[in-house]
């Protein structure tokens, strides 16, 4: 046990306290968010700040009844200007005083018809405010229960609820959408990035002959887990970071963006993600280290990776599927297959709510299938360790000549 | 296990080993021992089996059949804390610094941190390598990388050290300061193996050899047995003065570097010769039977066994 934990310590501190590292780790999110923020800056830099007219002719607006939030970067309060004519205001949009105009007609009271007039369309947000601007002044609402009143403002929520009640989703919760596939996109850049130290470090082994010494020092068995674990180790590390990362530009970015603060995830909804994925990172990393131990040049090696990788990622391939039929007979089969399993899952969870049974039962074909392929690797290892020259077959691995 | 003659415990016992890849048979029915306190050269040409005796002995192969005995019975786990093997391929890791790499090495010996640090300290100065203990592996020349591999060897103190080609890369200093190392552990007890194709260091460092090849035992025993067994009857003679060319009991004189190689009658014994040539008042500094060099014995036993296998 102790010499496991040495492995692990080793093989954890010479990947994590590298450069290659820390610049795989700081890569993904500063890319994010520089794209993020380079992206919000310019839809709002770009908003047109200059104010905007309106011809009230039914009487009902009130320029003083108008109820002013403070201005922020994202959302600039706009001044309304009143025009008497709409000559006036076709003026002043044409001199550029205005970005635009309403037109309010004597009807309005009744058929609540109105107007936009514009050279280039203002800005969703400030179409907003001059909604907000005229729900202030209608008398619509007056007598309504304010609760009500509050319900026909928000408008409707859809909310979808399993048979059991065990579990539901809501319509404006995003982030039941976004979440699982945030999380599919960052289990896939771990699995590559600390799957492939571990390839490279058992094929590195293997050719400058340390593995040699190792294998006088501790059993096979004994390196092999030390290794997976060391290298789970990076790959919770690298995930923690991101996690960390992403949950603090959520915090920063709620003080700005309304939308953000609404984002909780369920506790059970963090259990499913955990037992999906560890065991499906446990088993890939375990499947790469026995590509490892069976090649001989690190090239090779990288080619297999492909091979493995590339198959993780069929769902994404196909997510036109997931997203027309999440609990088909596809998606599902491909939920319950080890290999496809993770990113199926995560697809599934991003557009319907699966049932618990049926994440409950790809766990567990995840932890058996990682077991399998800890005792594949193992058995790899001590075969392919001391072919120098030659690859090992399949039905090497599988046949009965193995030392023991 | 327990060697009557000697009166201890052999640290390694081989009984009739094979091995067998595929069409190649790598071990043939080999038994030896090796004994505490012993430098057991294990030689042989290349391919003849010597790798695979070595791998057995490690546990890394098991062989098809036969026993071997490590350190007072079959290998086990906790037995490899107390082995140090330097296999022929180096093998250190190339991207680390030094004293890290082989602070890492020996806690898979399951030495503790303070003791791993001390010893290293020691031998690192020892080897004219403490200055470097910072640089990454890469940076190191290949004496250097060597020499350290011999740390890596040597230091959580095994009872069995298995060495192939300890002085490759060596220059002389060096080759003498790994030499005087492994004397010394010899004497403190410890049984090493070295296997090499060096025979002038087998036969300034080893006590007792085995020559295999094809997997086979050629020649097993001390280094002075196995050469008297192939001495011959010549006689080396370093004159003062020039030979005579006709010495009583002589058939021929030859002339090498500086010296001379008598080469005797079928019934002449070297004693008459000495009385002879002292009688015959030639003055001579240095008078010894030729023993054949390890390298010629080496050469014709293998020689030998090549004929017999191919008819």
């Amino acid at each position: 046990m102790d010499k496991i934990w040495r492995i692990t310590k080793y093989e954890y501190t010479r990947h994590v306290f590298q450069k290659r590292f820390l610049f795989s780790l700081l890569s993904l999110p500063i890319l994010i968010l520089v794209m993020f923020a380079v992206s919000i800056l310019v839809a709002f830099v770009s908003i047109n700040k200059t104010p905007l007219g309106y011809v009230d002719r039914s009487g009902v607006l009130d320029l003083a009844a108008r109820e002013v939030k403070d201005s922020t970067l994202f959302n600039p309060v706009i001044e309304f200007i009143p025009y008497q004519s709409t000559e006036g205001a076709e003026t002043a949009l044409n001199n550029g005083q205005i970005q635009a105009y309403y037109l309010l007609p004597e009807t309005y009271p009744q058929n609540l018809d109105v107007q936009l007039v514009f050279i280039e369309e203002p800005a969703n947000e400030i179409q907003a405010q001059f909604s907000d601007f005229v729900a202030q002044n209608l008398s619509l609402f007056d007598n309504l229960d304010p609760q009500v009143e509050r319900r026909l403002a928000e408008g409707s929520q859809l909310k979808i609820t399993t048979l059991d009640g065990s579990r539901e989703t809501s319509q404006d919760q995003w982030y039941t959408i976004l979440t699982p596939l945030i999380a599919g996109i960052l289990f896939f850049f771990v699995v590559i990035t600390s799957g492939g130290y571990l390839l490279q470090a058992v094929v590195e082994e293997k050719e400058n002959r340390t593995m040699e010494i190792v294998i006088t020092s501790v059993s096979p068995g004994q390196l092999m887990t030390g290794k997976i674990i060391g290298d789970i180790g990076v790959g919770l590390t690298q995930l923690l970071i991101w996690i960390l990362f992403g949950w603090g530009s959520l915090m920063i970015g709620a003080k700005y963006l309304p939308v953000l603060q609404d984002f909780s995830l369920p506790p059970e909804y963090l259990f499913v993600l955990l037992g999906i994925l560890i065991p499906a990172f446990v088993m890939i990393s375990a499947i790469l280290a026995a590509i490892g131990a069976t090649v001989t040049e690190l090239r090779e090696a990288q080619q297999f990776q492909s091979l493995v990788i590339l198959p993780v990622m069929i769902p994404y391939y196909i997510v036109s599927t997931f997203m027309a039929n999440p609990n088909g007979t596809l998606a599902t089969i491909l939920s319950f297959v080890p290999i496809t399993a993770p990113i199926a899952m995560l697809l599934r969870m991003s557009f319907t709510i699966v049932p618990t049974w049926q994440v409950v039962l790809a766990s567990m074909i995840l932890i058996i299938s990682a077991i399998f392929a800890i005792w594949f690797a193992g058995r790899a290892f001590r075969l392919g360790m001391l072919q120098y020259g030659k690859r090992l077959t399949i039905k090497e691995v599988f046949g009965k000549r193995v030392q023991q | 296990m327990f060697n009557k003659k000697r009166g201890k415990m052999a640290i390694i016992t081989a009984h009739n080993i094979s091995k067998r890849f595929g069409e190649t048979q790598a071990v043939d029915q080999l038994s030896f021992e090796v004994q505490p306190g012993e430098i057991f050269g294990l030689l042989g040409p290349n391919g003849a089996g010597k790798t695979t005796s070595i791998r057995m002995i490690l546990d890394i192969f098991q062989p098809d059949s036969g026993e071997i005995s490590v350190l007072d019975g079959p290998m086990n786990e906790e037995k490899k804390n107390h082995i140090g093997y330097m296999p022929e391929e180096r093998g250190l890791y190339q991207d680390i610094p030094l004293e890290r790499c082989l602070l890492f090495l020996a806690s898979l010996k399951g030495m503790d941190s303070a003791n791993a640090k001390s010893q290293l300290e020691t031998y690192l100065r020892h080897l004219d390598l403490y200055d470097v203990r910072d640089k990454k592996v890469k940076e190191l020349s290949k004496g250097m990388q060597q020499k350290a591999q011999l740390i890596a060897t040597l230091i959580h103190d095994p009872r069995l050290v298995i060495i192939d080609e300890p002085f490759t890369s060596l220059d002389p200093v060096n080759t003498e300061i790994v030499k005087k190392l492994l004397e010394q552990k010899r004497d403190e007890g410890k049984a090493i193996i070295m296997s090499t194709h060096q025979m002038s260091q087998v036969e300034e460092l080893c006590n007792r050899i085995l020559l295999i090849n094809h997997g086979q035992r050629l020649l097993y025993g001390t280094l002075q047995d196995i050469q008297s067994q192939f001495a011959s009857r010549d006689i080396l003679v370093t004159p003062l003065t020039e030979l005579p060319g006709v010495i009583e009991g002589v058939a021929e004189v030859k002339k090498l570097n500086g010296r001379y190689r008598l080469i005797l009658d079928q019934d002449a014994q070297p004693n008459q010769i000495l009385k002879n040539m002292i009688q015959a008042g030639i003055e001579i500094t240095q008078f010894e039977i030729a023993t054949p060099p390890l390298n010629q014995i080496f050469i014709e036993v293998v020689r030998q066994q090549e004929c017999a296998q191919n008819g």
